[in-house]
């Protein structure tokens, strides 16, 4: 059932209803003649274009996950009697993750072969190793640093990589994999600014995967004493004397509190904002993030270095030095900080005020329903996600509690078309509704995916602003990266990108996956679609299609062509119906 | 519902363009409403830290002298010695200062007046970091390295080039992939030549994707706009022809990166394909050691590919900018391994027919340790914002000087090129952390 433009509008709110008129009204001359024209008459004056509301499973399994593998759809339907029964059942699964049960994907994790090669004492050195960082120990990691091979260095990165990879097209459990590539974003490290950063990123994606749905007070924490994020906003050297607010301008800005709550153009004393005389401030200024800096001065990573009277030890521990802690009292979002506290009782002090204020709960909410829902999602889910969050503050679960309010709604089960995939998400998806053989012969000569994806400005573990990679459709639109998520989609087909050896089999066996009883190109087509879309298309597009396959010898005919011919045929039918928008959308 | 009515209203401009057939006059533009005449911009990035004190060299300074007894350019007769470089009219402070030997064709240049130098400017900021420099350089916010755009992407955005919605192809680089200075653009294509910007198909294939894909996209939504328009640009690049004569290089021009580069962005202006800003890489100038042996090489390449571009686009002269910049300069004094270190100020270059050239520009600092930046290095006179501000007003006609260098407060000509000045607007406009702040939402 197709949401209607009106109902949207009605379900966004008045601010972006408003909004809209504006912005048409700025644009559409006709439309700006008349300035009483409401947003509902605009609505109704625009042409409908809304993407028919697929069933539920298809809903669920892209925007909970990375897209349907063969099977997904049937065994999502056989959850249950109604839609709602089936979107529950699959939601507590989801949100219940047993390990034991994800076999194809901890095989795949466990047999996995990514190459390493340099020049290791003026020799070549090639080695085809298994993911041996993910499990490694601080100290193991640590010790990476002083390998003299930058490839070595690096390979963390890599094995953390191609394993995110992995768990997005074979795991069981999408929905972990989507949060944690959420977190990911909203704690954003480049682990390649700092070889401290690369060595350690296995740990820091171990965080996310602990606490994805856990408490986000303990996920704050967790991240601020990580050497990946310590040493990413400098907080590592953050001293006294010399304070660095790096961490804390964005620990306000983009991990809490957001931008949306930084009122520093409005008030210049921290009296002045409101709410704040009576210890409640409805957001920060610039000097609340000077006093939270100073509240984190000796929060550092003990890497060996002076510390001023000895070298640090060399072990990428979390270390709580009282000497760089600026002693003195400190007032943050209105709330003094008594002077001589412990640098740990400062900085968790911040970390409370700002885990637990409001303001946070809905930048939180906001950006959790942005990923899930719309990119501009409804007022009222975000309110209800909100009342979630907070009732929940102090739960080990309380961001599954919140994930569930935002899954269970109405909101979640009528929104399609507003979100469009990201690159990452669009090549998961691909791979899984191909059944690719991934990696193909289970080697990673070179990780070509991660490197090719780049290429669309998805740079995963590498996004070089804290900020994450932006969770609307616009950046991911432009020609360049719209002629990449064609591009990339047929440069998957050819054995060269996935740079295997020539007696390898083919990565994709398209043709092998079609029924025996479907022979002519109208159902090669019919299963395709529906295999890749979970339903079918206009009659017009479906024709596009019959043509492409059957190549002029009509479509209740066996496609003409001999065996080659028809596999290529077929391998590019199965690209093009990925190309389209219906694939597109999530 | 598919995209919100907002998202429909921000993609109007694809309609306004569908209307206006994307061209105006011949010529198409990013934003159709747009009809200022606007210079193409190309910035040349020198990657490592070109030695701007051999580029450009201060021969008659005996600081210079005394700092660089092996690896200074010097006065002598540059057609005889090899060591010796082109002595240039209208030097800054009556010093003798000379193009490297093997920059001959950029003598030619400055002496036609299309070449203008602008020496010890750079970076404020005093880091020595690479990695640093090229990011508060690029971003466009010396002391910030976290602004989540590049100073290109929000020159784009504040002529209303870069919403997502452009014909053609506003903003290329030349690379395979898009630098800083293009940071968080939703336009910019990175792209080795010009034909590679098609569908990657099978060959018997290709055509019927390409077919039914514009059957696909035709639709109202953001992401049935974007497809059309990409398969616009594909076609349009696809129905123009290939320059003829192509450029054709000398062969002091070596470097092949560079050329292909700088090949790629003649071949888009030529072909009229709505080019506004091109950004392209050069790099190996972080010359720790042996620099007689490589800088020469580098210098050359740089001069003669750079002359035969500019030949090349003779018909364009009058709206096309060239910068040619690094992230910083080298140390004074040369290093024990007859190299030298990472210093501090460095020299760009201004080309173009609007370029008041064959003169130096800026304020020469001099060479005494007390006028130094940390004793050492060259010092900053001349922040690389102000001649890019110039740029920006007055070939590029954007006044929005504080959207592009979010904190800049005044407008400081060097008068470099021609142009009118507009009332310079300063206001920042977005926070640096906000994605992207395209449109009145």
């Amino acid at each position: 059932m197709p949401v209607s433009r009106r109902r949207f509008l009605k379900a966004s709110g008045a601010v972006s209803a408003a909004t809209a008129t504006v912005t048409l009204a700025q644009t559409q001359g006709t439309l700006a003649a008349d300035p009483a024209l409401t947003a509902q008459q605009i609505a109704d004056l625009a042409p409908a274009a809304a993407p028919e509301l697929p069933q539920i499973a298809i809903i669920a399994l892209n925007r909970m996950g990375y897209g349907p593998r063969p099977g997904d759809i049937t065994a999502f339907n056989a959850l249950g009697s109604t839609p709602s029964a089936r979107l529950t059942a699959y939601v507590n699964q989801q949100l219940n993750p047993v390990d034991s049960q994800d076999t194809t994907c901890n095989t795949k994790l466990q047999n996995v072969k990514l190459r390493i090669s340099y020049t290791k004492n003026t020799l070549p050195f090639t080695e085809d190793r298994a993911l041996t960082s993910l499990n490694k120990t601080l100290a193991q990691l640590w010790a990476l640093r002083d390998d003299p091979a930058y490839e070595e260095r690096v390979r963390p990165v890599y094995e953390v990589r191609l394993a995110t990879w992995l768990r997005a097209v074979y795991s069981k459990w999408q929905l972990r994999e989507v949060m944690i590539e959420f977190w990911h974003n909203h704690f954003n490290v480049n682990a390649f600014a700092d070889t401290k950063i690369s060595v350690t990123l296995p740990l820091y994606d171990k965080l996310m995967r602990q606490h994805w749905g856990g408490n986000f007070r303990t996920l704050l924490e967790g991240v601020a004493q990580s050497p990946a994020m310590q040493f990413y906003l400098d907080n590592a050297s953050n001293k006294t004397g010399g304070p660095n607010e790096n961490y804390a301008r964005e620990l306000f800005e983009l991990h809490t509190l957001g931008s949306e709550n930084y009122f520093n153009a409005l008030y210049d004393n921290w009296r002045d904002v409101p709410g704040a005389t009576s210890g409640k401030p409805i957001g920060y200024i610039d000097e609340d993030v000077y006093e939270a800096a100073r509240a984190f001065t000796g929060w550092t990573i003990a890497d060996g270095s002076w510390n001023g009277s000895a070298n640090f030890p060399n072990t990428g521990q979390f270390t709580l030095y009282a000497n760089w802690h600026d002693r003195f009292q400190k007032r943050v979002l209105a709330t003094e900080l008594q002077h001589d506290q412990t640098p740990l009782q400062d900085g968790q002090k911040v970390l409370n005020l700002l885990a637990y204020h409001p303001g946070t709960a809905r930048h939180l909410c906001t950006k959790l329903c942005q990923r899930l829902v719309a990119d501009v999602p409804p007022q009222a889910l975000i309110d209800r996600a909100v009342q979630a969050w907070a009732a929940n503050q102090t739960k080990p679960d309380q961001i599954k509690q919140t994930l569930k309010v935002i899954l269970l709604s109405p909101e979640f089960a009528e929104a399609w078309g507003q979100k469009v995939k990201r690159p990452f998400e669009l090549f998961a998806a691909f791979l899984r509704a191909t059944q690719v053989d991934f990696p193909p012969g289970g080697l990673f000569v070179d990780d070509n995916l991660s490197g090719t994806v780049e290429r669309t400005g998805y740079r995963l573990f590498s996004w070089p602003t804290p900020i994450g990679h932006p969770d609307t459709a616009t950046p991911w639109l432009s020609s360049n990266v719209m002629l990449l998520r064609w591009n990339i989609l047929n440069d998957m087909l050819g054995r060269g990108f996935w740079r295997i050896p020539d007696a390898s089999p083919a990565p994709f066996n398209l043709r092998g996956q079609i029924p025996a009883s479907a022979t002519t190109s109208r159902q090669i087509v019919d299963f395709w679609v529906s295999r890749l879309l979970g339903r079918t298309l206009a009659s017009n597009l479906m024709s596009e299609l019959y043509d492409f396959m059957s190549q002029g010898s009509g479509p209740d005919v066996p496609p003409i062509g001999d065996t080659a011919d028809v596999t290529d045929r077929i391998n590019y039918l199965v690209t093009l119906i990925c190309m389209t928008p219906d694939f597109q959308w999530r | 519902m598919n995209f919100s009515r907002r998202e429909f209203a921000v993609g109007c401009s694809t309609a306004i363009a569908a209307l206006a057939g994307g061209r105006l006059g011949g010529l198409v533009f990013a934003n159709p409403a747009d009809t200022t005449p606007r210079d193409i911009l190309v910035i040349v990035f020198l990657r490592g830290g070109c030695d701007s004190l051999n580029f450009v060299a201060p021969t008659s300074d005996q600081h210079y002298a005394d700092a660089r007894p092996d690896l200074r350019v010097k006065d002598g007769d540059p057609n005889t010695d090899t060591s010796s470089g082109w002595q240039m009219s209208n030097p800054l402070a009556q010093i003798d200062f000379r193009f490297h030997n093997k920059a001959k064709p950029l003598l030619e240049l400055y002496q036609s007046g299309d070449l203008a130098v602008v020496h010890a400017c750079g970076l404020t900021n005093g880091t020595r970091s690479h990695f640093d420099a090229m990011d508060y350089i690029e971003r466009g916010t010396p002391t910030n390295k976290n602004t989540s755009t590049g100073w290109l992407t929000r020159h784009l955005v504040s002529i209303g080039a870069d919403n997502g919605s452009a014909t053609g192809l506003p903003a290329v680089a030349a690379a395979s992939n898009v630098p800083t200075a293009l940071l968080g653009s939703f336009e910019a294509a990175s792209m080795a030549r010009p034909t590679d910007f098609k569908l990657n198909s099978h060959w018997k294939y290709g055509d019927d994707q390409r077919g039914a894909l514009r059957k696909f996209y035709s639709g109202d939504t953001a992401l049935h706009s974007a497809g059309i328009r990409t398969l616009d640009t594909i076609d349009q690049l696809q129905s123009r022809p290939a320059p003829n004569p192509d450029v054709t290089y000398p062969p002091e021009a070596r470097a092949n990166g560079l050329k292909d580069s700088l090949r790629t962005i003649a071949h888009l202006i030529k072909m009229d394909m709505g080019l506004q800003v091109a950004t392209v890489d050069y790099g190996g100038w972080d010359t720790h050691e042996g620099q007689t042996y490589v800088f020469p090489n580098q210098i050359e390449s740089l001069a003669y590919t750079l002359q035969t571009f500019y030949n090349y686009l003779s018909a364009y002269h009058s709206r096309l900018t060239v910068v040619v910049m690094s992230e910083f300069g080298r140390r004074l004094k040369e290093n024990e391994s007859g190299g030298t270190d990472h210093g501090h100020g460095g020299v760009m270059l201004v080309l173009g027919g609007g370029v008041k050239g064959g003169r130096m520009y800026g304020s020469w600092p001099g060479l005494t340790q007390d006028s130094l930046d940390n004793g050492v290095d060259l010092a900053v006179t001349t922040d690389y914002r102000t001649v890019l501000s110039e740029i920006l007003m007055r070939r590029l006609r954007n006044p929005k000087l504080g959207q592009v260098f979010p904190g800049i407060s005044a407008y400081t000509p060097l008068n470099l090129v021609e142009g009118t000045d507009q009332a310079p607007d300063f206001t920042a406009g977005f926070s640096g952390k906000v994605y992207m702040p395209l449109v009145t939402r």
